[in-house]
């Protein structure tokens, strides 16, 4: 028989077509064996023989369908035979029965290849074919040639399973979970208990033993109960398009991160509130279409609905690009409402102003007072987060969408967590997102303290470090021991990591994660609490939300990254490096300045400043240049000066040498706020501060506009058309020239004079001694005296500006 | 009949009365774990029965500074939306039938009482406070009195 080519990878429909046909065909398998054998016990059981019938024939059709010609022959050829038994052409007997059996195993063994490699394998079938077809055939011959193995026990493990599935009822599957829930409690009480007892150590080996299978099996039920997020979003294109149809409004749904997977439970308590909240975003969320004109919107509205798993929690975010929700009306509604008083509401903060609609009974307002606005039973919705430890954010734009973003954990059950100390208290943190533990005083770490935070280098890599006191507001138990004190690095999501140092490492348990209550999840801080062995409470931390209540960037981007990709950025980062200069400063820290910035290294006498208007100055040749510093140095040799030009303005700081030049890392850890310093950047395994030109620039910009202007005035004069002030002077001004046009008071006396026409300015010169450049319109020069520049020679332009003034910037 | 049982009981130093159905139980806890960065009135958790509970300081929610809990406080159980909490109680007078019928709530309370009493009730010759446990728990704490 011919092998079909095409069935391979022919995407992922015909994958799951597959997959779908090779469960059912499983399923039937399995059946017909054990009807087949029913059957030869009773071959009078017409029913049997029927139901049989059936079986084949549906995996004939499903096979054709999907071109495998090897099955549906086998298939066929039962199929035939059991038709001619049915007709009454033949007898139903053993020889018979064993060849219906032996396809059914050929079949067997060809679905498990098609499991395996998703392919057809090739081969011959005649025997099992002849084997059924020819009746007096020796049934034993038939097996022996075919080579198929009778028992299926052996199929039946390892590959096989990968695409054998079964349904089990709900209630089953959560009753296994509550039952692992109690065992996993119920170890954890023992544990103690053998603690405690002292018992022998062969006990404590086998109840390890237990142990580990009890984490087993809890692991395999969490993942039973895992469902993709897919399954809670399905209804929702539908609920959007019937509910705009009926309010005339045009609206896109989208959705995205429906591979995300949740547990079972957690999307039951989700629905009903994710579905509210898409039903509210129509409703009152959407304006209607005039509405969107009116506002220069798109007439089609967006609804977006995205899940992202973070850590332990995932997040599912509900989009939308209507009105938004104003403030002062939610606030004007609850007091109309009488849910707050006005005095009430003067107190509330914005974000508490929006969080009005969480107030049980509003929306019965809003919808009494007919203004529209969200609210409806937006109590519910929060409260069925809530219950299950989630967290409901609101991110408004008014007039131009809301964002309502649900955090919920991943599951209510159990996780493996490390218990760690601080302040004299026990916290639980995720096993998952932990990725390493050190001691904080060992070698490969190291602490620095920069710019007020604190930063840890793990063998070359940066992680922001958090100390677990301060985000909780708390100090430090007296009694710790210094030694002790630990950083767990955690990656809270994809690309976020940071270090967390702790008082001291306890240990790891299997903890039966329970939500806290609202206003303990409110904080933030908290996923859950756990009752591990010892029978006192523990916190579990939200290893996101610790983050976001320092206020840390963790993304790892831009920090130091592997080895291995740092060497393959060397190669092309050689090549357009950005350069550093390094340096000592006034202080003998070293910090660093990108090269491109500097224009030169000055070395002056410590006479050149002079303190002025309550700044210090620098007199530098003929010019005066502002100096970073906050008062006189109180050196009297020479100094350093590093100029700084941003191409307009040139500002000197004060240095005490020039160590190097560097190239500048990638990983540059930005500072939190600006200032100063940009952020830090390792230098040859040193934390060195890098200076922000920008941030530096801008706190002597002002002061520089006004001070002794170093630009010349370029005054055009005879600019009838406009060719001046349109194609010169941008020129002139990116040539570090001032311009004033003709017409422009300017109570200066130019520099220089540049007059358009070839004999502009011939009778009136405003003042002898400014000198005077005229353009003429031809490229040759009329003579030898002819001192006129041709209009579109830019450099003989610059090169007569620049003779004339003595200065500019050419 | 069950909705004339009351507790009476001492909580934030006044003596009020406390529907029975409202109420899980009475029970003594030892020392609460704390809950860094929590509202003022989250007294700390503890564990019954292997339930987490949270401890609500009633005092906090009716404006009066914090007290510390002593080991072996008596704390009266409640559940509001599926969790569990516990009211910090001063002192468990008596569980009781009361005849008498709720009433209005006359003349002027402190703002913070305002807010968690429901009715008032006449019991052996006082006037006592009908208050609803689940408004220590669910009502915002009032700033600092």
């Amino acid at each position: 028989m011919v092998q079909l080519q095409f069935l391979g990878r022919t995407g992922t429909v015909m994958d799951d077509l597959l997959n779908d046909f090779l469960a059912e065909t499983a399923e039937i398998l399995a059946e017909a064996g054990g009807a087949i054998v029913a059957w030869e016990a009773d071959p009078a059981d017409r029913a049997q023989l029927d139901a049989i019938f059936r079986l084949v024939h549906t995996i004939k059709g499903s096979s054709g369908f999907l071109s495998l010609p090897r099955v549906t022959a086998l298939a066929h050829a039962a199929e035939d035979a059991l038709d001619q038994v049915r007709r009454g052409n033949r007898p139903a007997n053993a020889a018979l029965v064993t060849g219906v059996l032996g396809i059914v195993d050929r079949l067997t063994t060809l679905c498990a290849a098609l499991g395996q490699n998703a392919v057809e394998p090739a081969g011959d079938d005649r025997d099992v074919v002849d084997a059924l077809a020819g009746q007096s055939a020796p049934t034993d011959v038939g097996y022996e040639v075919a080579g198929v193995p009778l028992r299926r026990d052996d199929d039946f493990q390892g590959e096989l399973q990968s695409w054998r599935s079964i349904r089990v009822p709900l209630p089953l599957l959560d009753s296994v979970m509550t039952g692992v829930t109690d065992i996993v409690l119920a170890r954890n009480e023992f544990a103690r208990m053998l603690r405690e007892s002292g018992a022998s150590p062969t006990v404590i080996a086998s109840f390890d033993r237990l142990s580990d299978s009890i984490a087993g099996m809890r692991q395999s039920v969490s993942q039973m109960r895992m469902q993709r997020i897919d399954k809670l979003f399905a209804p929702l294109p539908r609920i959007v398009r019937d509910l705009a149809q009926d309010l005339g409004k045009k609206i896109a749904f989208q959705t995205s991160g429906g591979e995300v997977e949740l547990d079972r439970e957690m999307m039951e308590n989700i629905r009903d509130p994710l579905i509210h909240i898409v039903r509210n975003a129509i409703d009152h969320g959407i304006e209607t279409l005039e509405h969107r004109v009116a506002a220069g919107k798109d007439i089609t509205a967006t609804i977006a609905v995205s899940a992202r798993q973070s850590g332990n929690q995932i997040e599912i975010e509900i989009r939308d690009d209507g009105r938004g929700m104003a403030p002062d009306a939610l606030v004007a509604k609850a007091i109309a409402s009488r849910a707050i008083t006005a005095a009430e509401a003067r107190a509330l903060s914005p974000k508490e102003k929006l969080e009005l609609i969480f107030r049980p009974g509003f929306s019965t307002a809003a919808k009494i007072t007919a203004v529209s606005g969200r609210g409806v039973g937006m109590d519910i919705v929060k409260a069925n987060v809530e219950k299950i430890g989630g967290v409901v954010e609101l991110r408004n734009d008014e007039g131009r969408g809301l964002t309502i973003l649900l955090r919920v954990p991943m599951t209510l059950t159990i996780i493996s967590g490390l218990m760690v100390r601080a302040a004299g208290q026990y916290f639980a943190i995720p096993r998952g997102a932990v990725r390493e533990i050190l001691l904080e005083n060992g070698d490969t770490v190291r602490i620095d303290r920069v710019g007020g935070g604190e930063l840890a280098t793990v063998r070359g890599e940066q992680y922001p470090l958090l100390r677990l006191e301060s985000v909780l507001g708390r100090h430090s138990d007296e009694s710790e021991d210094i030694d002790d004190r630990a950083l767990v690095i955690v990656r809270p999501g994809q690309g976020q990591s940071y270090a967390l140092s702790v008082a001291a490492i306890h240990d790891h348990e299997e903890l039966v994660i329970k939500p806290a209550a609202p206003m303990i999840m409110a904080t933030g801080l908290y996923a859950g609490t756990t009752l591990p062995d010892n029978g006192r409470p523990v916190l579990l931390l939200d290893v996101q939300g610790l983050l976001a209540a320092a206020a840390i960037d963790a993304t790892e981007a831009g920090r130091s990254h592997d080895r291995m990709a740092e060497a393959e950025a060397q190669a092309i980062a050689a090549r357009n490096a950005v350069q550093l200069l390094l340096f000592r400063d006034m202080n003998g820290r070293i910090r660093g300045v990108r090269l491109s910035v500097i224009e030169r290294v000055e070395e002056v006498p410590a006479t050149a400043l002079f303190e002025s208007a309550g700044r210090v100055q620098a007199q530098v040749g003929d010019d005066i240049f502002a100096v970073h510093a906050a008062k006189l140095p109180d050196t009297s040799g020479p100094l350093k000066l590093l100029r700084l030009h941003d191409g307009q303005s040139v500002l000197c700081y004060p240095i005490a040498e020039v160590i190097d030049i560097v190239r500048l890392p990638d990983a540059v850890q930005p500072s939190a706020a600006p200032g100063l310093i940009a952020g830090v950047v390792l230098i040859g395994g040193d934390p060195v501060e890098l200076i922000d030109p920008f941030w530096l620039m801008q706190q002597y910009a002002a002061a520089n506009s006004g001070a002794v202007p170093n630009q010349p005035l370029c005054r055009l004069a005879d600019d009838h058309d406009g060719w001046g002030e349109n194609f010169l002077a941008p020129i002139l001004r990116n040539a570090g020239y001032r311009v004033a046009l003709g017409d422009e008071a300017v109570d200066e006396a130019p520099d220089v004079m540049l007059y358009l026409t070839e004999d502009g300015g011939a009778g009136a010169h405003p003042s002898d001694d400014v000198p005077v450049i005229r353009l003429r319109a031809s490229i040759a020069a009329a003579g030898p005296e002819d001192d006129t520049v041709y209009r579109y020679d830019r450099q003989a332009l610059l090169d007569a500006l620049a003779r004339r003034v003595g200065g500019g910037r050419t | 009949m069950m909705e004339k049982l009351y507790l009476i009981a001492r909580i934030a130093d006044t003596r009020v009365a406390l529907r029975s159905h409202a109420i899980n139980s009475v029970v003594t806890v030892g020392i609460p774990v704390e809950v860094p960065g929590a509202p003022p009135h989250v007294a700390g958790l503890f564990a019954l029965r292997s339930r987490v509970f949270t401890l609500i300081d009633p005092h906090v929610v009716v404006g009066l500074p914090a007290v510390p809990v002593a080991a072996g406080q008596r704390v009266i159980v409640v559940d509001v939306a599926d969790h569990g909490y516990a009211l910090l109680a001063d002192a468990i007078e008596d569980v009781c039938f009361i005849e008498a019928p709720e009433t209005r709530v006359a003349g002027k309370l402190l703002p913070g009482w305002a807010r968690v009493a429901d009715a008032m009730i006449e019991h052996q010759g006082a006037s006592l406070l009908v208050v609803d446990p689940s408004h220590f728990v669910t009502l915002p704490v009032m700033k600092a009195a």
